[in-house]
């Protein structure tokens, strides 16, 4: 089965940290540069996600997911280039379009949070089971319920695609276009949308009683088969994120930044 | 106090305006089997999830009387504690997993996690009811990669690892193939042995009849009789109440062999040894099976000028390049009804599908009427081959049911009116006339899965291919199919059909053919083709319950 | 007040959630693949809204945000859970004003979704991309705005109005059609006030 989460076991050591501590590292690098404030702030946290990421091996998996954003990216580089409010020194004209430094640096800001965002996020997309990080944050007291909703999405969603196909080849089957002019393609949607709606809520029933069935409802406290131990990696890499943010603000309130 | 006590069962489900269940009283004791019989609508799954609570706690509605289970009652106890009383297992495969585990040993500790038991003990009662029920090789694997049947077995693991002393099967079988079917059966057949009450609700009545102590039978949520299978099945009325008799039972009544105690018997072994023990002469009995009723029809149908609609020659097919699922099949269809038959991943699908132009050939020739078809693209071929898919909750999307089948008629370029009269008439011939205002999500499945049919009937191809027809219809829906095949072959058109029904197959068609890892292994008149045991084997098929009986004759 | 957002936690709602999320996700598909110029990602959690009130449409909404940007690390869908959260808000009280009674009313409520999805995504464009959206037609409108020298905050509310009022009108059209059919049966399953009626 195709799975929607981008998490493969590779055995690297990313895999193997805990999944708090890759949500405490997700903090800092998202938190340090922003408050900061400095342009090279990015460029700190965006190489230790690279490297961390070319350590395990994943760098390349890491590259799609980057590329996704390229062309939001450009969008922004051309119209705030141009267009910026601060907008005073030419730095290039092309005709009669002219691109201005302010606009090309605030656009750069914008441009690197999202590259230094992306690439934290793809450290804890790539390296964590999203059924363990699950089920590590109900141990702490998150609730069991939501967490079946995360869980859940992750079955529902590749199970629903299958039968879009079948959706599909039904309709086609009985004379429907999904191709020619807008009017056509819109005319398609609902037949096509309204079967997967329909079965999707009914069969919530069905697994709703699934659930029922195997004590969903019971009120005594859940137990869990596996435990992931907290190493002293862990431990290390959890204080150093959370220090080094406190350290930023700290330098940033005495204006040494 | 019995295990199970059922007083005055009343139940009506929300925006219904008939009851579901009505006064329906019955005891259950500790270790007996019994089976719930009846035709689709009938309150045999309501029954089931009464007995768990579910009705009313989870469906609300009203309710009246009282059913109480090992001292529960089901009205209040909350389902979490009933539940570790009685496990229920119901059709659908996919919609009984929790959705929340990716292994299957995850899934079978899911309840008990729910629990809240001790891990150790999580672990233990896991590979216990894994090993017992001959599944701990698929401990690792994602249950959605499983197959119907081991998915059944999972489910049936998943329930008993909670340790119930009530396990409830709800048409478990009734979208498996053979082989599913079998493992699930298999499963029953070592349950039975451990002492577990077991109620079972089934349209398979070979299998009730094998397995109950007891069956009640129900009709319009009255309970009619509460008996043993015997008792049950000598019945005369049971085809008006839309439940058929075993294939032994009927062959039984229809040569007046009665056990002492003045029922029909009810199972193979009961027959045989009936005949037996009395020494009544086989040759007879042995003739009547070789010239079955309704049988005729296959000469019937086998119209004069048997003209090729399909000419296949050569065909080459792989979903994965380099992994050739079709090395070249010929095969000519002409007009007779035909069966394609052979397990999940034979290729049956496959197919009907190209046939259909839904899958393009890789190579080889596909004529349909003498045009090459394997460029056509699907819209084009619309007005010439009808396909009807297994779900019909993959098609439906109007809110009335007249609309919905009209949707392919128009779709084609009928005109309104046409495709209102077209419509209408596919309607009347799979007995919904009187729904075509209703809305489709009010039907019962089996009632949606006719007016899937129908939506394709009324698009008067010269082609029908059916996906699995007969799937959740009781004995009515089936004699429906039935006709609907056999007026639409004499209407001159094609009607291809996959079934796993080797009895309906046997009584409805003229041409079967077997189909086994992308091959076709046999081709020719059913009477034929389930004589031949080594290629039913091969294709790990069983052959209809009364091939069966032959056998068991002859030895 | 308390009537309007009363919730029910019960099994059939939890299993609710999921489904509407793998709904949004498959009308994007859908909208993909037939290369309709709308988003029409929004169509489980109007549902949600619909069927479970007000608080399940939020957290159909923000949930469904939320778990694309963490498995995808797609993390700009992740910043606009808090737009989704809106729209299966406003949708869910609207649905229990009554205003997804007949057509008309559902338009209105259309109308009240969209706008909820422009107030809250317009200060989400200005901070995290400086104004634009990333949808062609909407990003035309803001740099022509941007041009004539209009207030950035002006040009953004016009780019995202462009966008999110179409896309929610057929969203919800489509979800009243369906959710107006659906069987009692089921419906009665996600609704808070429902109860067993006596028959002895």
């Amino acid at each position: 089965m195709k799975s929607i989460s981008l998490y493969t076991d590779n055995g690297s050591w990313l895999v193997k940290l805990h999944p708090f501590t890759k949500l405490f590292y997700l903090l800092a690098v998202i938190l340090i540069p922003l408050i900061a404030g400095h342009l090279y702030m990015f460029g700190l946290t965006i190489l230790i996600s690279t490297l961390s990421l070319l350590s395990a091996g994943m760098l390349k998996k890491a590259l799609p997911l980057i590329a996704f954003s390229f062309t939001i990216l450009l969008t922004i580089f051309i119209i705030q280039g141009i267009f910026y409010k601060g907008n005073v020194s030419v730095l290039l004209s092309l005709g009669p379009v002219s691109f201005y430094k302010e606009g090309l640096l605030y656009s750069s800001q914008i441009g690197l949070n999202v590259l230094n965002m992306l690439l934290s996020f793809a450290i804890l997309v790539l390296s964590t089971s999203p059924s363990e990080l699950v089920e590590e944050l109900e141990k702490k007291g998150f609730s069991t319920k939501f967490g079946y909703i995360l869980n859940s999405v992750f079955q529902i969603i590749p199970e629903m695609m299958g039968t879009m196909h079948t959706i599909s080849d039904a309709q086609r089957s009985r004379g429907m276009e999904t191709e020619g002019k807008l009017i056509t393609r819109i005319k398609a949607f609902i037949p096509l949308i309204s079967p997967v709606v329909m079965s999707a809520l009914t069969s919530t029933r069905e697994r709703a009683i699934a659930l029922e069935v195997r004590g969903f409802g019971a009120k005594v406290r859940k137990t869990y088969l596996y435990s992931h131990p907290y190493t002293a990696t862990d431990q290390i890499i959890k204080w150093i994120s959370l220090l080094s943010i406190v350290i930023v603000i700290a330098l940033r309130v005495m204006h040494i930044f | 106090m019995s295990l199970i006590e059922i007083k005055n069962l009343k139940y009506r489900y929300p925006g219904a305006a008939e009851l579901a269940l009505n006064d329906v009283s019955l005891n259950i004791e500790k270790g007996e089997f019994i089976g719930i019989a009846g035709e689709n609508g009938a309150g045999k799954s309501s029954l089931s999830q009464a007995l768990l609570g579910l009705i009313p706690q989870f469906y609300k509605g009203a309710y009246g009387g009282s059913v109480a289970i090992a001292g529960l009652d089901t009205k209040t106890a909350p389902v979490s504690e009933i539940c570790k009383k009685a496990g229920l297992v119901f059709q659908n495969p996919f919609n009984q997993l929790s959705g929340a585990k990716d292994k299957v040993y995850d899934e079978v500790g899911y309840g008990l996690q729910n629990f809240g038991m001790e891990p150790s003990i999580i672990h233990s009662r896991i590979k216990e009811v894994l090993t017992q029920l001959g599944i701990w090789e698929y401990r690792d694997r994602n249950p959605f990669d499983l197959s119907g049947g081991q998915l059944q077995r999972v489910a049936i693991a998943s329930v008993l690892a909670m340790n119930p002393d009530i396990l409830i099967l709800d048409e478990p079988t009734s979208q498996l193939d053979p082989v599913g079917s079998e493992e699930v059966f298999h499963t029953v057949d070592e349950l039975t042995k451990t002492g577990i009450t077991i109620i079972m609700i089934e349209q398979k009545v070979e299998k009730l009849a094998e397995y109950c102590d007891k069956i009640a039978l129900l009709h319009k949520g009255h309970l009619i009789a509460y008996d043993t299978p015997g008792a049950i099945f000598s019945r005369d009325d049971l085809l008006e109440l839309g439940v058929s008799t075993p294939a032994f039972t009927t062959f039984a009544k229809k040569n007046d062999l009665k056990l002492p105690n003045g029922n029909y018997p009810v199972t193979i072994s009961e027959l045989t040894g009936l005949i037996r023990a009395t020494g009544i002469d086989v040759k007879p009995l042995l003739y009547s099976l070789n010239t079955p009723n309704g049988k005729t029809s296959s000469e019937e149908v086998l119209s004069d000028a048997p003209d090729a609609n399909f000419k296949i020659s050569d065909l080459h097919f792989s979903y994965v390049p380099g992994r050739e699922l079709f090395k070249g099949i010929n095969l000519t269809l002409d007009n007779r009804p035909t069966a394609i038959i052979g397990q999940n991943g034979a290729g049956k699908t496959t197919l009907v599908r190209i046939l259909k132009g839904l899958l393009k050939p890789t190579s080889g020739n596909l004529m349909f009427r003498n045009q090459n078809i394997a460029s056509k693209t699907v819209a084009e071929l619309a007005r010439a081959v009808g396909y009807v898919f297994q779900n019909p909750d993959d098609q439906i999307f109007k809110y009335k049911v007249l609309d919905e089948v009209m949707f392919g008629p128009l779709n084609i370029g009928m005109s309104q009116k046409d495709a209102e009269k077209s419509s209408r008439a596919a309607l009347e011939l799979v007995g919904l006339t009187d729904a075509a205002d209703k809305n489709p999500y009010d039907l019962e499945l089996s009632d949606r899965k006719m007016v899937a049919i129908a939506s394709v009937l009324a698009m008067n191809t010269d082609v029908i291919i059916l996906d699995e027809p007969t799937i959740a219809q009781d004995y009515k829906g089936r004699e429906k199919i039935k006709e609907i095949i056999r007026s639409e072959s004499q209407k001159g058109k094609l009607v291809i059909a996959i079934l796993h029904d080797m009895d309906f197959v046997a009584e409805a068609f003229s041409r079967v053919i077997v189909m086994a890892q992308g091959e076709i292994l046999d081709d020719g008149i059913p009477a034929e083709i389930f004589a031949h045991s080594d290629i039913l084997e091969k294709a790990a098929l069983a052959p209809p319950h009364l091939m069966a009986l032959k056998e068991a004759l002859i030895k | 007040m308390g009537k309007l957002f009363k919730t029910t936690f019960s099994t059939a709602v939890i299993v609710l959630i999921p489904a509407c999320i793998g709904i949004n996700y498959i009308g994007k598909l859908f909208a993909q693949a037939l290369k309709l110029p709308l988003w029409l990602d929004s169509i489980g959690t109007c549902i949600g809204a619909i069927l479970g009130g007000p608080v399940i449409g939020g957290i159909c909404g923000a949930a469904n945000n939320l778990i694309y940007g963490f498995t995808t690390g797609d993390n700009i869908t992740l910043i606009y859970a808090l737009t989704s959260l809106f729209i299966g808000i406003s949708v869910g009280v609207m649905a229990r004003l009554g205003f997804m009674n007949s057509l008309p009313k559902a338009l209105i409520t259309a109308c009240i979704g969209g706008l909820a999805a422009v107030i809250v995504s317009t200060p989400l464009n200005i901070i995290y991309w400086g104004g634009t959206t990333g949808n062609l037609w909407g990003d035309a409108v803001f740099a022509a705005s941007q041009a004539n020298n209009m207030p950035i905050w002006i040009g953004s509310l016009f780019d995202e109005l462009v966008v999110d009022i179409p896309d929610k009108l057929i969203t919800v059209i489509i979800v009243y059609f369906i959710v107006s059919r659906l069987p009692k049966k089921l419906t009665t399953l996600y609704d808070a006030n429902s109860v067993v009626e006596s028959l002895d």
